[in-house]
């Protein structure tokens, strides 16, 4: 049938995601000789650190990579948000996202695009081709469009995401779970690569940002169980890059990239406790029941990771920050959380405050938090107000950073120094000589 | 989204399924509440081109006409549903250029089973030689070379092939998808998640320290 012929020619674009995956690690892996297949397409390429987005998470990072847009223009700020002018919390999902996507903009140019996996991609939105939900999805019945695909992945026994619950319980049943579930979603790739025509074709690793959450310290430290097996899940993603490769006509426009880095936890540092701490939050109930509790007097409270917002009267159901007082108070409280050090420790936990307007610009930029607070690596942002403790340990011990993202554009020119995740969407537009929508922040990723 | 005027252009060979198929995805997109006009050989060949004939010059013009119209519809917001053999790829490709977000569907159903169900009793005069030049017996059909979609109507229902063709134009930004059922979803209207799914996905989110 002619439209399941394969679209031969330049001007295809395949992309390989690694969720999480520093630049600075993969480059230290491969001088001390590890990586084969990534060495020798680093050697055909232009591979390069690239910042991601504040906050730095994925569900933020990958819809800035999805539309080329700052946060303020495509209403994706966290996993967790709240809805303006009320205290309930919700779960950011695609239905959220107010702009197109790349892959939208590309079905509406006629492109064929196959997306796999990608975050902040359920419910499942209609493209010319295949998109088939990140881990956001409960149910693979209802995580792919078309719906039919959903039978030809149930029967290969494809996984939506590795249980991370496992991590707590016994890393060896973790990592072996990672393992499957890499298995399953390799398997689903050659599959679709085979049998669906693509233009654009898009598979995302999640499971390196697992093991980096719960095996970057073992890693880093050459613990002598699980070192080996950190680095055993990072080879066999190196030889499935191999046999990718292989398959890829040379003249496929490869990119692989991750949307962060990863550095060891030092701690999970509550930025609530801080708060109420200093008597800039409060809440009527002990414990607190949620934002509905906080209490009229607070000035300020905070979402995960290090999103703070002014307790704003008329804005906030219990606000009690009067409008004219707002900037003075932001002021406040961004001087506070930079004097926020640890007890009985001169290090700072906060290495930058941004104002929203800083980082930001566009229609929903008052959905934003009013400010942001960036930590040095090594503190890990939370915000249980229930718990008392200033910081934690737990089961998780890597944490993401901002500036150690990984770009590799085969066969390009010089990466620009400065290139962010967001620059990656008008990079494929220009490969696939599509016209870039007006309204997009990023640019191409060359000098 | 807004709807974006088009011409869906269904091709194939005479009783291959094309007015069958137009008419269930006009109907479709009426229910849905978006403009939609219909251009049919058959009904077209009794007013617009009632002055033409068979051959090919007429035929020819049958088609220049039938563009017209579609590009006025296409080019003013309405999505324009043709369904003629139109056999000729050079007629079919100067629609394409002439009309607004242009969707060519070829609907490739074989001669032997055409004339199985040889609608209008047309491929039996033709074999009995009382038509002559009839498409499919004796004058070519070109088939087109890279459709936007091809429908297999011997393999598939009337209504699957409908559905391929929203599905199409819901892919290509041309209308906008339809809401998802709330019970499909499993949230109650306007939710994503059900409160079982909610929990889960909270608890996915918290052992991975995002929540």
């Amino acid at each position: 049938m002619a439209f399941l012929k394969f679209r031969k020619g330049k001007k295809r674009v395949f992309v390989f995601s690694i969720d999480g995956v520093p630049f600075t690690f993969l480059k230290a892996q491969m001088e001390a000789g590890r990586f084969p297949h990534l060495r020798e397409l680093a050697g055909q390429s232009a591979f390069s650190r690239m910042r991601s987005v504040y906050p730095t998470i994925s569900s933020v990072a990958w819809s800035s990579y999805m539309t080329g847009k700052n946060p303020a223009k495509h209403g994706i700020f966290g996993f967790v948000d709240r809805q303006p002018g009320s205290a309930e919390v919700f779960i950011p999902t695609s239905l959220n996202m107010t702009s197109k996507t790349l892959w939208e903009i590309l079905s509406e140019h006629g492109k064929q695009v196959v997306v796999m996996n990608v975050p902040v991609t359920y419910p499942p939105r209609s493209v010319n081709g295949l998109l088939v939900s990140g881990f956001l999805a409960t149910n693979l019945k209802k995580a792919t469009y078309p719906a039919e695909a959903a039978a030809e992945l149930e029967a290969m026994g494809y996984r939506i995401d590795a249980d991370a619950a496992l991590a707590r319980e016994s890393l060896d049943r973790f990592l072996e779970d990672l393992h499957l579930t890499l298995e399953k979603r390799v398997e689903a790739m050659f599959h679709f690569m085979e049998h669906r025509p693509w233009d654009y074709f898009h598979v995302h690793i999640m499971g390196t940002d697992r093991i980096n959450h719960f095996l970057w310290s073992h890693m880093e430290r050459g613990d002598p169980r699980y070192a080996p097996r950190f680095l055993e899940y990072y080879d066999r993603i190196d030889k499935i890059l191999g046999r990718l490769l292989e398959r890829l006509s040379p003249e496929v426009n490869f990119i692989l990239m991750s949307d962060h880095g990863f550095c060891t936890i030092k701690g999970e540092v509550n930025l609530s406790r801080y708060l109420i701490d200093q008597g800039l939050l409060k809440y009527r109930s002990t414990p607190p029941k949620g934002l509905s509790d906080i209490h009229p007097e607070s000035r300020a409270f905070t979402l995960i990771p290090g999103r703070v917002y002014i307790n704003l009267k008329g804005r906030e159901p219990q606000g009690g920050v009067a409008p004219e007082d707002y900037e003075r108070v932001r002021e406040e409280v961004a001087d506070k959380l930079m004097q926020f050090r640890l007890p009985d420790s001169a290090e700072p936990v906060i290495r930058k405050v941004f104002k929203r307007e800083d980082i930001y610009s566009g229609e929903q930029l008052e959905d934003a938090a009013d400010l942001f607070a960036i930590p040095h690596d090594g503190f890990d942002l939370k915000a249980d107000a229930r718990k008392e403790t200033l910081v934690e340990h737990s089961a998780l011990v890597g944490m993401h950073t901002y500036d150690d993202a990984s770009i590799l554009i085969r066969g390009s020119g010089a990466i620009r120094q400065d290139v962010e995740i967001i620059d990656l969407l008008p990079t494929v537009f220009s490969l696939m000589d599509v016209p870039l929508p007006a309204d997009v922040d990023g640019r191409v990723a060359w000098e | 989204m807004e709807q974006k005027g088009c011409c869906v252009w269904f091709t194939g060979l005479p009783c291959s399924g094309k007015t069958t198929v137009a008419d269930l995805v006009a109907e479709e997109l009426n229910k849905r509440d978006l403009r939609a006009e219909r251009l049919d050989g058959d009904i077209v060949r009794q007013s617009l081109t009632r002055d033409l004939g068979f051959s090919k010059e007429d035929r020819n013009k049958n088609i220049e006409r039938v563009t017209f119209v579609s590009k006025l519809l296409s080019r003013n917001g309405v999505a324009v549903l043709v369904s003629f053999v139109s056999p000729y790829r050079k007629a079919r490709d100067h629609a394409r250029e002439e009309c607004t977000n242009f969707v060519e569907v070829f609907v490739d159903t074989p001669v032997e089973e055409c004339e199985k169900r040889d609608v209008k009793g047309m491929y039996a005069k033709a074999r009995a030689g009382e038509i002559k030049d009839f498409t499919g017996v004796d004058d070519p059909y070109e088939a087109p070379a890279k459709p936007e979609l091809v429908l297999e109507t011997v393999e598939t229902t009337e209504e699957e092939c409908c559905q391929q063709v929203i599905r199409k134009m819901e892919q290509l930004g041309l209308i906008p998808a339809a809401e998802p059922d709330a019970a499909e979803q499993g949230g109650e209207e306007g939710q994503v998640y059900s409160p079982e799914e909610e929990e889960k996905i909270q608890k996915r989110l918290e052992d991975l320290g995002y929540l």
